[in-house]
């Protein structure tokens, strides 16, 4: 089973390995802000989630980071997609608000 | 929360330590030789503790460069929350340190006399406890746990060491096992320490900002030998040597980490196992205390030396980040 904190962690980690491609990508200055805000969206998840004890064995717990681990996935390959920063914002999406639900589950 | 209820309760049960040893064991020596173990055990694990909030405070700096130098935003709250992590680590620290004064004190206990240290020791200790969960001050569990504290200080210094025995007997155990849930935590912050490190200063290679010759010295080191200032394109051509260096180099950092909260996990381990013999009434063989210590102290130092090499990033010491807008450009 995945360790919750270690998903959380992996989606900050792989987008601080590639943030540097990623914002070189970016277009607009929107997009660099979307990007740029998710990066710091990231980083207080992680932080928040060190904070908390969280309950690896709880089941809602651990079908959320399985789901993250997979969505982490593709955050690993961002920038494979960086010829359209919509994907990229999107995954990011999936995986930050998975690990919002993995943190909601706290007991 | 239930991780600090866990040290709550393991601060607890430690004060009444010495008190279980004293009670339990059958010759005075015993008592003398587990309560310096103890000591020297605990002083141990305040250690690990401040070398991990030097890795906070270095990860700190880290993230303030990487804003400066590569508009990854480092937001006040993020800052605030770092901190605040870092804390939990220092109270942690502190407890440690007082857990192993009050162990000393009462190794140095006479049968008759406590000793003032040792009041003072256990008032410092309940201390400690009180300001371990600020979260939750008013919840029912805290509450119990440091009128529990305040009773086997009590028992403590009124040399009641029969009643303070009757609730350590898994003392030693719970700190060993407290260590061990909280292990997965600590491991994920020097994690992303090291990653994030290695992720700076492989950016730092590729902006071609570093001297890449150091990794020539094992060539010519051992023939008295030394880089020629004038490296021409070489240092470019280095770049991958210089890649995979901080790739191993940050390996070698986790693996270090991870054996020394092995080995302190083990000492703790071993400490709760000869408390559990000496409570049992048996006598104690073990005089020294446990080996692994000198695993955790190795990596103490490697903490150390290398923040001693340090100087901060210019403002980096200074408070919050103060250009966390959020805003890349």
């Amino acid at each position: 089973m995945a360790n919750a904190l270690d998903t959380v962690q992996a989606t900050f980690l792989n987008l601080d390995g590639q943030y540097n491609l990623l914002l070189a990508a970016c277009r607009t200055q929107a997009d660099r802000d979307a990007l740029s805000a998710r990066y710091s969206a990231a980083e207080t998840a992680f932080n928040q989630c060190v904070g908390q004890m969280l309950a690896d064995d709880d089941p809602t717990v651990a079908a959320l980071c399985t789901q993250l681990t997979t969505i982490n996935n593709k955050v690993a390959a961002l920038t494979t997609q960086m010829g359209d920063m919509s994907k990229v914002l999107t995954v990011l999406d999936q995986a930050l608000k998975l690990g919002q639900q993995v943190m909601a589950c706290r007991p | 929360m239930k991780c600090e209820r866990d040290w709550l309760r393991i601060a607890v049960t430690s004060v009444a330590l010495s008190g279980v040893l004293l009670a339990g064991c059958k010759t005075s020596n015993d008592a003398a030789a587990a309560a310096s173990q103890m000591a020297a055990t605990s002083l141990q694990l305040s250690s690990y503790y401040k070398a991990l909030q030097t890795t906070f405070q270095e990860t700190d700096e880290l993230y303030q460069l990487n804003e400066r130098l590569y508009a990854k935003p480092y937001t006040p709250e993020n800052q605030q929350l770092l901190k605040k992590n870092e804390a939990e680590l220092a109270k942690r620290a502190k407890l440690a340190t007082d857990l192993s004064s009050l162990s000393e004190s009462f190794g140095a206990l006479s049968a008759s006399t406590v000793p003032s240290s040792a009041a003072s020791a256990a008032s410092q200790v309940e201390s400690d406890v009180d300001k371990l969960a600020p979260l939750k001050p008013s919840s029912t569990e805290q509450d119990a746990l440091k009128l529990a504290v305040q009773q086997l200080a009590t028992a403590i210094q009124a040399h009641k060491e029969r009643e303070a025995a009757k609730a350590m007997e898994s003392a030693a155990q719970s700190l060993s096992d407290l260590f061990a849930k909280e292990t997965d935590i600590w491991n994920s912050t020097e994690e992303v320490y090291s990653q994030i490190a290695a992720n700076l200063a492989a950016n730092l290679v590729d902006a071609n900002v570093t001297d890449n010759s150091a990794v020539l010295n094992v060539a010519l080191t051992p023939f008295g030998l030394v880089r020629n200032s004038s490296m021409g394109d070489m240092n470019e051509k280095l770049v991958p040597v210089a890649k995979q260096q901080i790739a191993t180099k940050k390996t070698a950092m986790d693996d270090s980490y991870r054996s020394a909260t092995e080995a302190m996990a083990k000492a703790l381990a071993q400490m709760a196992q000869r408390i559990q013999t000496l409570a049992a009434g048996k006598p104690m063989t073990e005089r020294r205390s446990p080996l692994s210590l000198a695993t955790v102290q190795q990596w103490v130092t490697q903490v150390s030396s290398v923040a001693n090499t340090l100087v901060p990033a210019s403002g980096a010491s200074a408070s919050p980040a103060k250009s966390g807008s959020g805003k890349a450009k």
